[in-house]
């Protein structure tokens, strides 16, 4: 008997022993973690958003997320004018391409064909838009130099979305800079984008163009210190939300701005959200509500939040839709009715 | 009560003296033991790497660390140590200059460009800043930061490719603002690979990203397709820094178990794991706004061709100024 609780308390001792080793481990941060959004529930927003994590597109409709692509190096979804497709695009290690899906992940045709044996003959394609006919897909592309084989900076092109391969240059990057990126096709045929540019002191910068037609000069939209980017047009296309980065502070604000298609000017800026490492804004289809992509906790991946878009909305307004994902913040949602 | 109730201890019959404690206090003390047991086996990796410090030879030349009240100079020496080189004989492509001043609340890092063209210490000629290591290892790189810039080492930490992406890893990966699109077609395809001379793309796009370890290195080390060449790379390497002291803000005590085991082998310093967290924690003091960056484009350097190879030219006239403002002789 003595010998059984001997043995009782010395294996207790050891299970207290472990105890206490599992539990310093409890004890560390684990910002790593992250959950697929199909294992999550979120509160539901109206209509239907389509994001990005890890390789996969996700679909998010009434506070459920669903998988709609395996996770292949998919990103950046948009959704046509009509809602029927999406475009998106597959990532490689050297390449990526523009494919449209149908609304379950499906491919409906493959856009573009960037693979190439040669590493440096790849190409990539990123940011695509549909027009506001749903004719072309808007989207940054590396053209190559044939005098500079280290340049490669991307450039705004518009290419037919029956796969005739038929495409149109827009924008001329400033060499060495990266190029140009984000485009975002207007009704009136114009195109508001980011252009990244480095000055005379070595300082990058980002502004907000406007391109009125492929190959003409464009006009700046937002001054280069402001360092703004990422637009998304409303859905009336009157106002322009875009992150912004003051000096060079590792954060950023969400700002939105009335766009005056006549005189071609952004009106005063609204900060909706302040100095956070906020990402890729999008307006949702009534207008009203701004999404966007940024951390919870600082250090940990980027989470979907949500933003009353109306002007008057104070920065604290801001909320957090999903905890412990880690979305592709270089992926806007794609919110769509 | 039952059989371990004080009251009814009794002598062992094998005939053996009895244990001084009674036997409660022999239970307690068991447990506690075993608690004490787990939780080194927990902090196992910390103890081994400060009773087995990395540091190597260079840390002789090192004086003691200052107090945390006392500024400080830490020279972060960043190397390609992939399989194209013989072990510990390394170029150190990323030099960068860190000094906090705890008093003045001030951390200013200033950036080496590799390929500065200076006199190596241990060596009769001039050559590339970067190949000092190379040629003389950690003592050399850091006489030859000291003499040219007529500044004061305390420490330093030296770090490779690998190395980096686990550090990274382990902490949970970082968050900061790419700046501009970082694009190169012939990024290095030198880690984990039998070929070391092949490459690959990189395009990491622009806005606020999450990096894993990985795409941290491309980050920093990407540097083809940048108007400003090596110095913007010099840039991202500051901002990786500030993102990394960002990270470990939310690492706890808890946590450092794992760093030791990532950098076990992979970083070399003369500062103990202990000390590395407490500075950490001194950096946490500061906000970007009390930060420093200095880079050395021009008008303190200018391209130039010496020994056969393009080079950047040193200007010490502005050059030593400008350091001595932040980094004392």
């Amino acid at each position: 008997m003595k010998v059984v609780t001997y043995a009782v308390l010395i294996l207790a001792m050891v299970a207290f022993g472990f105890g206490v080793y599992r539990a310093a481990g409890a004890l560390k941060t684990d910002s790593g973690r992250v959950v697929q959004p199909s294992s999550t529930s979120a509160p539901a927003l109206p209509g239907t958003m389509y994001v990005a994590q890890q390789g996969a597109l996700y679909r998010f409709k009434d506070g459920s997320f669903t998988q709609i692509t395996k996770d292949s190096g998919w990103t950046q979804p948009a959704a046509s004018p009509d809602g029927t497709h999406l475009v998106a695009v597959m990532r490689q290690q050297n390449f990526s391409d523009l494919y449209t899906l149908y609304p379950n992940g499906q491919i409906q045709q493959q856009l573009t064909h960037h693979e190439s044996p040669q590493v440096e003959y790849n190409h990539w394609s990123f940011y695509p838009r549909f027009n506001a006919d749903g004719s072309r897909v808007f989207s940054s592309y590396d053209d190559k130099d044939p005098y500079s084989s280290y340049r490669v900076d991307f450039a705004i092109y518009a290419l037919a979305d029956d796969g005739s391969g038929s495409v149109l240059q827009w924008t001329v990057p400033n060499d060495y800079t990266g190029g140009d990126a984000d485009p975002q096709p207007l009704r009136g045929g114009g195109l508001i984008y980011t252009k990244y540019s480095i000055d005379d002191k070595s300082q990058v910068h980002s502004q907000l163009w406007f391109a009125s037609a492929a190959g003409r000069p464009g006009t700046a939209l937002t001054q280069p210190a402001d360092n703004c980017s990422q637009p998304s047009l409303s859905p009336d296309q009157t106002s322009v939300a875009m992150i912004c980065r003051h000096s060079d502070l590792q954060a950023t604000d969400v700002v939105v701005a009335k766009f005056d298609s006549a005189t071609l000017t952004l009106g005063p800026a609204k900060v909706l959200v302040l100095g956070q490492l906020s990402a890729s804004p999008v307006f949702s289809p009534d207008g009203q509500t701004l999404a966007f992509l940024a951390p919870v906790q600082p250090g940990e991946g980027f989470q979907l939040w949500t933003v009353p878009a109306a002007a008057s909305a104070s920065p604290s307004a801001a909320r957090p839709i999903t905890q412990s994902l880690s979305l592709d913040s270089s992926a806007p949602p794609a919110w769509v009715k | 009560m039952g059989e371990f109730a004080p009251g009814r201890v009794r002598a062992p019959s094998t005939g053996r003296p009895a244990l001084p404690l009674p036997r409660t206090s022999r239970i307690i003390a068991g447990f506690l033991l075993a608690g004490v047991i787990g939780l080194m086996a927990y902090f196992l990796p910390v103890l081994q790497s400060t009773t087995t410090p990395v540091v190597t030879s260079g840390g002789g030349i090192l004086n003691p660390i200052a107090g945390p009240t006392q500024p400080f100079t830490v020279l972060l020496l960043g190397s390609d140590d992939d399989s194209k080189f013989a072990a510990d004989q390394y170029n150190t492509q990323s030099m960068i200059l860190v000094r906090v001043d705890p008093a003045g609340k001030q951390v200013t890092m200033l950036s080496i460009p590799r390929d500065l063209w200076v006199p190596i210490a241990g060596q009769r000629g001039v050559g590339k800043i970067d190949t000092a290591y190379q040629t003389g290892g950690v003592d050399a790189a850091i006489a030859t930061v000291q003499q040219n810039f007529q500044v004061h080492i305390d420490d330093y930490v030296w770090i490779g490719l690998k190395g980096l992406i686990k550090l990274i890893d382990t902490m949970g990966g970082v968050n900061l603002v790419v700046t501009n699109p970082v694009m190169d077609d012939f990024y290095p395809a030198d880690i984990n690979t039998s070929s070391p001379y092949g490459y690959y793309r990189v395009a990491l796009l622009p806005g606020p990203v999450h990096l894993d370890g990985v795409h941290a290195l491309q980050y920093v080390r990407s540097r083809h397709g940048d108007l400003r060449g090596d110095f913007a790379r010099s840039e991202r390497q500051q901002e990786l820094l500030l993102a990394m002291k960002a990270q470990a803000k939310h690492l706890n005590i808890a946590n450092l178990p794992d760093l030791a085991t990532a950098m076990s082998g992979e970083v070399k310093t003369s500062i103990s794991l202990q000390r590395m967290r407490q500075l950490f924690s001194v950096l946490d003091q500061y906000n970007t706004g009390s930060l420093q960056r200095v880079l050395l484009g021009p008008p303190y350097t200018s391209d130039g061709w010496a020994g056969g190879q393009s080079v950047v030219l040193p200007d010490w006239r502005q050059i030593l100024p400008l350091v001595h403002q932040s980094f004392p002789q």
